[in-house]
């Protein structure tokens, strides 16, 4: 863990939930499609951080999203979830015991950073929707939201990442 | 014990994402909408501050749609004062014996109107809301109307001291009985949750005789004074309840572009409603 690359982590992580609070969503395709960026975040952390670092950085990551969106609690369970499982998703994936300072991106290995990615984001939009759920909404509807925003998500994050320069070496 | 030592400390990063998720969900069915806590809504000081920043910079990107809207409107109200001072004109010509009658002086109005700017929305799943610019310092209490110059937007659900978060009627919580304009039956709006511009009238009489594009109208109401524009009716919907009508309302706000709102101070909101809880 580097001085360098926290405060890169710190920096993304206020770009992000700026990103999401301010314009992405104010974004509904169809009524339907949210984008849910901010996951982006989880998943660029470096492979070996440790899984308090992630699990914390995660909760904060959701509740600073739902002060913003008055939905408290909601993003912040989801995203918690999620960074709990990072660990068993990555491992499915990424061969173990690589170089900790991997970041996974897409131009190191592109199928399992996809596969990776897919799951992530599928994982959390499942949570995110039903949590919000909980207290009105067919099932199909939910369904609907889950599968459209999950598409509009993998999709924006996988050109993000593609765009991004090559930190990935030098951490 | 020693055993179980070694899961706690095996495991110990699954159990802290365990209490932070047990954490989120009391904040969940915590705050449900009536007790939000101040602290964590867009009414706080350091997201009411960001809202409010990115509110300016897009109102200043919309200022000349509001220019025009703003001029149009100016020039309605002043075709309006023509016409009614034509009309008193008229009326103190006609009865000049009115100039008798030593009325102390037009009794204070009801209802005053506070102008708020919207600072933020957030129309993208069901829980909308929206963040305006004035709180209680300005006067701004919890259930007071809020109005846009072309109908109902919605009611105060919580103020800081300089923020307030109003709910809309694009929000499942929101309930408001409202009439149709050519009758005195009363029914209530509320949202489905399909469509952003659609509410729904319900509890309608069903010998209740509409037509599309009717006007819908606030009806009895601690908050919002009498014929107030709701929305324009569009159509029936299937009903389940025999003697009760459910109907589309297009709402006379357009959401995506409301910008600047008018909140209602019913100066005797109070009164009215320490009469009606002392009978209950």
């Amino acid at each position: 863990m580097k001085a360098v690359s926290l405060f890169y982590e710190f920096l993304w992580f206020l770009i992000l939930v700026l990103l999401q609070v301010l314009l992405l969503n104010r974004i509904a395709v169809f009524g339907l499609a949210v984008p849910i960026l901010y996951i982006y975040f989880l998943i660029k952390l470096p492979y070996g951080r440790s899984p308090f670092y992630v699990i914390i950085s995660g909760f904060l990551l959701g509740l600073i999203i739902d002060i913003f969106l008055n939905t408290p609690g909601m993003n912040a369970a989801a995203t918690t979830m999620v960074a709990a499982m990072r660990g068993v998703v990555l491992n499915l994936y990424y061969p173990k015991n690589e170089y900790e300072e991997l970041i996974p991106g897409i131009h190191t290995s592109a199928a399992a950073f996809v596969k990776y990615t897919v799951t992530m984001v599928l994982l959390h939009q499942t949570l995110l929707f039903f949590i919000e759920a909980f207290t009105l909404f067919n099932l199909t509807s939910t369904l609907i939201r889950i599968v459209t925003s999950s598409i509009l998500t993998i999709f924006l994050i996988l050109a993000l990442d593609s765009l991004s320069i090559r930190r990935e070496k030098g951490g | 014990m020693k055993n179980l030592l070694a899961f706690i400390i095996r495991n110990s990063s699954w159990l802290v994402a365990i209490v932070l998720v047990v954490i989120s969900f009391y904040l969940v069915f915590s705050y449900n909408s009536y007790q939000r806590s101040v602290f964590l809504t867009s009414a706080n000081r350091v997201t009411g501050w960001i809202y409010d920043l990115s509110g300016k910079t897009t109102a200043f990107i919309h200022l000349n749609k509001s220019n025009k809207l703003l001029l149009e409107r100016n020039a309605q109200l002043a075709a309006e004062l023509h016409a009614l001072k034509t009309h008193l004109a008229d009326l103190q010509m006609d009865s000049l014996t009115t100039n008798a009658f030593q009325g102390d002086s037009v009794p204070a109005s009801r209802f005053s109107f506070i102008p708020a700017e919207v600072i933020n929305v957030s129309f993208s799943g069901p829980n909308n809301f929206i963040t305006v610019n004035k709180g209680s310092d300005h006067g701004v209490r919890p259930d007071m109307g809020v109005v846009s110059q072309n109908g109902v937007v919605g009611v105060v659900l919580k103020s800081s001291s300089s923020f307030s978060v109003i709910i809309p009627i694009v929000n499942p919580k929101f309930r408001l009985s409202a009439r149709l304009k050519n009758s005195s039956n009363t029914g209530s709006v509320s949202w489905n949750g399909k469509e952003l511009g659609v509410a729904q009238l319900g509890e309608l009489p069903k010998h209740e005789v509409f037509q599309p594009g009717d006007t819908v109208l606030t009806s009895f109401s601690r908050i919002f004074p009498r014929d107030i524009v709701i929305g324009y009716v569009i159509g029936q919907i299937p009903s389940k309840d025999d003697s009760f009508n459910t109907l589309d309302v297009r709402i006379a706000t357009d959401f995506h572009s409301v910008r600047d709102v008018l909140i209602i101070d019913d100066k005797s909101y109070d009164e009215q409603k320490q009469l009606e809880n002392s009978i209950q």
